[in-house]
């Protein structure tokens, strides 16, 4: 074998790792370490992200698959906010790397965040930029923000029933403020359904925070 | 047969001459709707957040009367904040309850949420001052509650489960990572609490109280929210602590969680006496789970929160009659929703619930 296939070999053997430590929610520290090794060897950081993004998909699977638990998919999404920090100076141009941009906020009359931050870390995680507004987030923080960030997405969540209404009137608004075009919009949370996303005039839908990465995805691509 | 002993004879898994029922919880504006009067006082289903003694009798005043109006046999109560506490008010209308958890206030269901933590890192909550729960005052509420229903009406007295203490106290996130990185301090975390609602059951016992309600979730809609191994090395010889310290006191033990919990069912019923909420929007089949633990397991539920929100009165009396008819032959169910009143909740499904609860929670039970 020669010199230059001994390296490719090491290379994907490190870029597997990186993949596997997501994959298999190594922590922190062990992930950190296999990245260290990867700069060390001059790996371009875009194909430890992309080993990253795979390992995550695995981890998103194996939950969906209840092989993983909850803890298992929020440490793997911690571990993948640890790198992009880590990897922050090595990126020339970090919006490169950016899939897409997301405002994010649980709607006005609702104060639970648990799902939101899940969504969040995951899809951040995924490769997008988050602009998270916190919770009790009226239609007029979402509309200005939208103005202010121009971003391809609205993801917008709830928990109590009570709440459900504000994310039609959110999309309606939008509408109003001849925003609706310039963005996507993704519902999710305990009382939301499909067929609920569909009446509202979503353009998608999450049950989770794995779907919501699949529905932000699927998003982009309309 | 009063109410209390109908409660009582439900939990030796005997039939009773009815169903008994009760909720968790109802929110303010339902009290209000229910009692016709004004609900003073503040409160959170997590924690307390005030010890103004004044409204704190009111409070239990008004849960009182609107249980007796809705005919309940069981009446939950929560723990007190000790004599001369008052939280901390923070200059953006959070607050920051004894044990770092901060609260926001949610002006629709006028209740207390958390939303926040005092702990940024582990050394934080090294360096906090744990509440002292020989303070005075802590089960000032559960005794006003007894004055109040003296032997007439079952009482519980809630109590914050010490692994959904931990997650809520730290954020689930920094809760996650604490437990992969320093999981002998989320073990220790854990015990402590253990070790301070032990003596809280000593003092609940004390009140006459009949009964513990440990609070707190342990699974999502998809499963537990660790994995199980963590459940069996530390949740639950903690929460085996709590129910033998319970027993020993003369008090049955009932765990409330939302959730799947399907896949530690078989640990959780060889701890606990009883079961609440049995989350159907998580997969929870109250048949089903009378099959497998009904001997074992009194079961507390499952009307879904989110049918009495949506669904027709119609639709919630076809639901109760099917909860009826599969968990309450044999006696160990009491009628519940499957967590409490909200306030998205319509109340005239509530109320739904409730007389099919009496029509045909009548033993022997007889629905086609």
């Amino acid at each position: 074998m020669s010199v230059a296939h001994l390296q490719e070999a090491a290379i994907t053997s490190l870029l597997e790792r990186i993949e596997r430590a997501f994959a298999e929610v190594s922590g922190v520290d062990e992930m950190k370490r296999r990245v260290e090794m990867a700069l060390a060897e001059k790996i371009p950081p875009f194909e430890i992200i992309q080993s990253m993004r795979q390992g995550l998909s695995t981890a998103g699977r194996k939950y969906e698959e209840g092989e993983y638990f909850l803890s298992e998919l929020i440490m793997s999404g911690i571990m993948a906010q640890e790198l992009s920090k880590m990897l922050k100076p090595y990126l020339q141009s970090s919006r490169d790397q950016v899939l897409g941009k997301v405002v994010i906020g649980t709607v006005k009359g609702d104060l639970h965040d648990i799902g939101k931050n899940l969504v969040s870390i995951m899809l951040s995680s995924a490769g997008f930029e988050i602009i998270d507004l916190g919770i009790d987030v009226s239609t007029e923080k979402f509309i200005g923000a939208v103005e202010k960030e121009n971003p391809n997405i609205v993801a917008m969540s709830c928990l109590l029933t009570i709440a459900m209404d504000e994310m039609k009137e959110t999309i309606d608004e939008l509408a109003e403020a001849g925003q609706r075009r310039k963005v996507k919009v993704l519902v999710g949370g305990r009382p939301i359904t499909l067929d609920f996303a569909r009446e509202i005039g979503a353009d998608g839908y999450g049950s989770d925070a794995v779907e919501a990465v699949k529905a932000a995805m699927g998003a982009l691509r309309k | 047969m009063n109410k209390k002993e109908r409660v009582m004879r439900t939990l030796d898994h005997d039939e009773p001459d009815l169903v008994p029922m009760t909720e968790m919880s109802i929110d303010p504006r339902h009290l209000e709707t229910i009692t016709q009067t004004r609900f003073i006082g503040e409160t959170s289903l997590q924690t307390p957040v005030s010890a103004d003694r004044r409204a704190e009798m009111n409070k239990v005043a008004t849960f009182v009367l609107a249980y007796r109006k809705l005919g309940f046999e069981l009446i939950p109560c929560d723990l007190s904040a000790p004599d001369g506490w008052s939280s901390k008010k923070n200059p953006d209308g959070t607050m920051t309850d004894e044990w770092g958890r901060v609260l926001s206030y949610d002006s629709k269901c006028k209740t207390w949420v958390p939303t926040n933590s005092i702990f940024a890192i582990p050394e934080d909550f090294e360096r906090f001052p744990l509440p002292d729960p020989h303070a005075s005052g802590r089960t000032f509420a559960i005794a006003e509650m007894k004055k109040n229903v003296g032997d007439e009406i079952a009482l519980a007295a809630f109590i914050r489960d010490p692994f959904a203490h931990a997650w809520e106290m730290f954020k689930i996130t920094d809760f996650v990572r604490w437990f992969y990185e320093k999981p002998h301090f989320i073990q220790r975390v854990i015990e402590r609490i253990t070790d301070f609602n032990i003596k809280m059951i000593k003092q609940v016992a004390d009140t006459k109280a009949d009964l513990i309600i440990s609070g707190g979730d342990y699974s999502e809609k998809r499963g537990p929210l660790v994995p199980v191994r963590f459940f069996k090395d530390v949740v639950f010889p903690n929460l085996l602590r709590q129910v033998e310290a319970a027993h020993k006191a003369g008090l049955r033990f009932i765990k409330h969680s939302d959730g799947n919990l399907n896949p530690i069912l078989d640990h959780l019923a060889s701890i606990v006496d009883g079961l609440h909420s049995l989350d159907p929007t998580a997969g929870m089949n109250v048949g089903d789970v009378k099959l497998q633990y009904g001997g074992k397991l009194v079961l507390i539920g499952n009307v879904a929160v989110d049918n009495l929100c949506r669904k027709t009165k119609e639709e919630i009396v076809e639901e109760t009659k099917e909860c009826l008819r599969r968990a309450a032959p044999g006696g160990g169910y009491i009628l519940s929703s499957s967590n409490s009143w909200y306030t998205d909740a319509k109340l005239e499904n509530c109320l739904a619930m409730v007389d099919a609860g009496r029509r045909y929670g009548v033993y022997p039970i007889n629905i086609s």
